[in-house]
């Protein structure tokens, strides 16, 4: 029978966890609900922001947690002319060539990587990823405490966005009726390209608190789609705060998975519900409605 | 038409393209004679060496030791005049073929080579993953294949053998060599161990069975044996596990992403055992260079240093690190040898023949730079064990005494 210190410890490790997954997911929530668009380099960006915060610090000395915005900013950057020069071309015309698109542009990524970065493995070393917490009888990562921090204000961010914003307007507008969106002035391959750009940006960010707390290497970006897919499914398509709740649902889920069965059987119990809820609740755990 | 190259390391395409012979066949069936005779000349002008390596995915760390290690041993030769086979001098060509740390990849690569670079003889991949899914390939097409970069009881547990030659280290004894160390040094700690592993075939073997039972016979308690798939990224729970259970000695066998990862995880979760021996992704210099200081004290078990008694051992890491620019590694050396094994086989069967090689592999008996190499009946060659240690970026050998480069560094920082 498992401790109290090891059920509290994992319990509360997989909930913030699951808030930095909700970070990683959330760009893919973004333009799978807005542009119906299944981005399979969703991961790839990840990884990229990895890059970007060890090669941040490394020539620069600079705290990859305070060049977070930069990074966001670079990675949604270097996304638009994908957009605009591969998917843009191919809108209209079902969502099976935009999917295979985004899919080539995986493995391109993956090995450009390889080409430009050598297929190390790689870690961002800080050595605030390395202390403990302890409050009774849980221990956590000080890194999942501050991981998890950023990531609530981040969903937090696209939620007031998206809410509250003229951008937000035409993006949900977009979302609900992209032909109706542009009858009435909305110009919705703006708001397409701006949507994925974001999402890449937010993917980055995530990819960064990735780069802190574990490690990476070129092809691990497959790894979080995975997991980015039953966030999304679980918190429902496109809905931003569902994403975090989707992540800490799937981060407690796992853990609970990690104790009882060990930590190998981590991604069974997680595919196992995304499978239960896509069966079940396709439109996620969650109300569907859209922040 | 001229095939023939010092060195000609190859990307996925040999020296004589088909596509070549496939232009002369257009422009006429006098060209189509000159081609086809060139490209004869060319296939008898150059023994083929083939290798399906991890250039990309996790392994890559080793897939780059490696590839430096069958290089060098085909340049020497090359540089040396070539092999004499029916007693013309023929250079060494070698095709290397990226795997991506697929074993699919390794058995459609080992295909290829054979069936379309009509390779002489074969060089193993990295893990026993890997090597054995290329090993069968070659086994079914009768061609010899020799490898290092695999446990031997790995190795074995696959099939009885024929064209296939294993020289690594003995699972047994890089699973008994940190509970000998620990007996040697006399040290300290309430003998309590964890032992966390993934579940790929060495993985299985090391930590699954050799370990427990060494334990066991030794007089240390393992109070936790957890295995996790060889991609798993969280570890928080099996952590938490053998922090809870006071465990003093720690030993993991993983991959180095998940190998980073998980020491990483034990910082984060203040569990720091007093001795931590990571295996296999312990090993590569990327591990120390992803984790920086909290690699220090680390233990892995090392099966070669430049310090070793052996013919060339410290010219080669000398070489390998004035080439690359970086740290050594001793997978420059058990692929130098492995090379090496099957060239001198080449050289002794005087013939491209894939059987009188084969025969000349079995009879192998000759210091390299990894130590004395003799087959058993098994076809594998035991590598002699020592346990390396880490400290600010470099390895050093401190176990057993007489072979130690550095003092044992206990506890773990």
């Amino acid at each position: 029978m498992p401790s109290v210190e090891l059920i509290a410890s994992s319990l509360a490790s997989g909930f913030l966890l699951g808030g930095i997954l909700a970070l990683t997911a959330l760009g893919l929530s973004l333009v799978l609900g807005v542009m119906r668009l299944v981005n399979l380099a969703h991961g790839e960006f990840l990884i990229a922001g990895a890059y970007a915060g060890l090669f941040l610090v490394k020539y620069t000395g600079i705290d990859p947690l305070l060049g977070l915005l930069v990074i966001g900013g670079v990675i949604g950057l270097l996304a638009l002319p994908m957009h605009q020069f591969l998917l843009m071309p191919l809108a209209g015309k079902g969502p099976e060539a935009p999917m295979m698109t985004t899919f080539g542009v995986s493995i391109i990524l993956q090995n450009a990587f390889v080409l430009a970065f050598s297929a190390d493995t790689r870690a961002i070393e800080r050595d605030y990823a390395n202390v403990a917490l302890t409050l009774g009888p849980v221990t956590v990562a000080q890194i999942y405490v501050i991981g998890f921090a950023i990531s609530a204000s981040v969903v937090g961010a696209v939620h007031i966005l998206i809410a509250y914003t003229a951008f937000g307007r035409d993006l949900r507008a977009s979302a609900a009726d992209a032909d109706a969106a542009a009858t009435i002035g909305v110009n919705v391959r703006r708001v397409h390209a701006l949507t994925f750009a974001l999402g890449a940006g937010c993917a980055a960010l995530g990819g960064t608190l990735i780069g802190i707390a574990f490690a990476f290497t070129p092809v691990s970006g497959a790894t979080y789609l995975l997991t980015d897919f039953a966030i999304v499914v679980l918190g429902g398509l496109g809905n931003i705060l569902g994403t975090l709740i989707g992540g800490i649902t799937l981060g407690v889920l796992q853990s609970i998975g990690g104790v009882v069965l060990g930590d190998g059987y981590r991604d069974l119990v997680g595919l196992a519900l995304f499978l239960v809820v896509l069966a079940f609740r396709p439109q996620g755990l969650l109300a569907a409605s859209r922040s | 038409m001229n095939c023939q190259r010092p060195t000609a390391v190859k990307w996925h395409r040999a020296k004589c393209p088909r596509r070549r012979v496939a232009i002369g066949a257009r422009a006429g069936s006098a060209l189509v004679a000159l081609v086809l005779y060139s490209a004869a000349a060319c296939a008898a002008d150059d023994i083929v060496v083939g290798a399906s390596i991890p250039l990309s995915g996790p392994l890559a760390g080793f897939g780059s030791f490696q590839q430096w290690g069958y290089k060098r041993a085909v340049d020497e030769v090359n540089k040396a005049g070539g092999i004499a086979i029916d007693g013309k001098k023929l250079n060494v060509r070698l095709i290397l073929r990226d795997d991506k740390t697929d074993p699919n990849v390794t058995a459609s690569n080992t295909e290829t080579l054979i069936s379309r670079d009509h390779v002489t003889a074969i060089l193993g991949s990295c893990t026993p993953v890997l090597v054995n899914a290329g090993a069968l390939v070659a086994e079914r097409h009768r061609i010899p294949l020799v490898t290092a970069c695999d446990p031997l009881e790995a190795f074995k547990s696959v099939r009885k053998w024929s064209y296939a030659w294993d020289l690594f280290f003995h699972e047994p004894d890089l699973a008994a060599a940190p509970f000998r160390m620990l007996e040697a040094f006399k040290v300290q700690t309430n003998k309590r161990v964890a032992i966390l592993h993934d579940n790929g075939p060495d993985g299985q073997v090391v930590g699954g069975q050799v370990w427990p039972e060494i334990a066991k016979s030794t007089g240390y308690e393992v109070v936790q044996n957890s295995s996790f798939p060889v991609d798993n990224t969280q570890f928080t729970s099996l952590i938490a596990e053998a922090k809870s259970k006071n465990a003093d000695i720690a030993l993991v066998d993983a991959i180095t992403p998940q190998a980073v990862a998980l020491r990483k995880q034990m910082a984060s979760a203040n569990f720091t055992p007093k001795v931590l021996v990571i295996e296999k992704g312990g090993e590569p210099v990327q591990f120390a260079q992803a984790l920086g200081k909290l690699s220090d004290g680390v233990l892995v078990g090392g099966y070669w240093d430049p310090s070793f008694p052996y013919p060339g051992a410290a010219d080669l890491a000398k070489a390998f690190e004035k080439e690359t620019g970086q740290t050594s590694s001793q997978h420059i050396a058990d692929s130098y040898a492995a090379a090496q094994v099957l060239l001198d086989a080449i050289a002794v069967a005087g013939s491209t023949d894939a059987q009188k090689i084969n025969e000349a592999i079995a009879k192998t008996d000759k210091t390299y730079v990894v130590g004395p190499i003799k087959f058993d009946e098994n076809h594998t060659s035991k590598l002699p064990i020592v346990e390396d240690q880490w400290r600010s970026g470099n390895t050093a050998v401190v176990w057993p005494s007489e072979r130690a480069t550095g003092k044992f560094l206990f506890p773990l920082p």
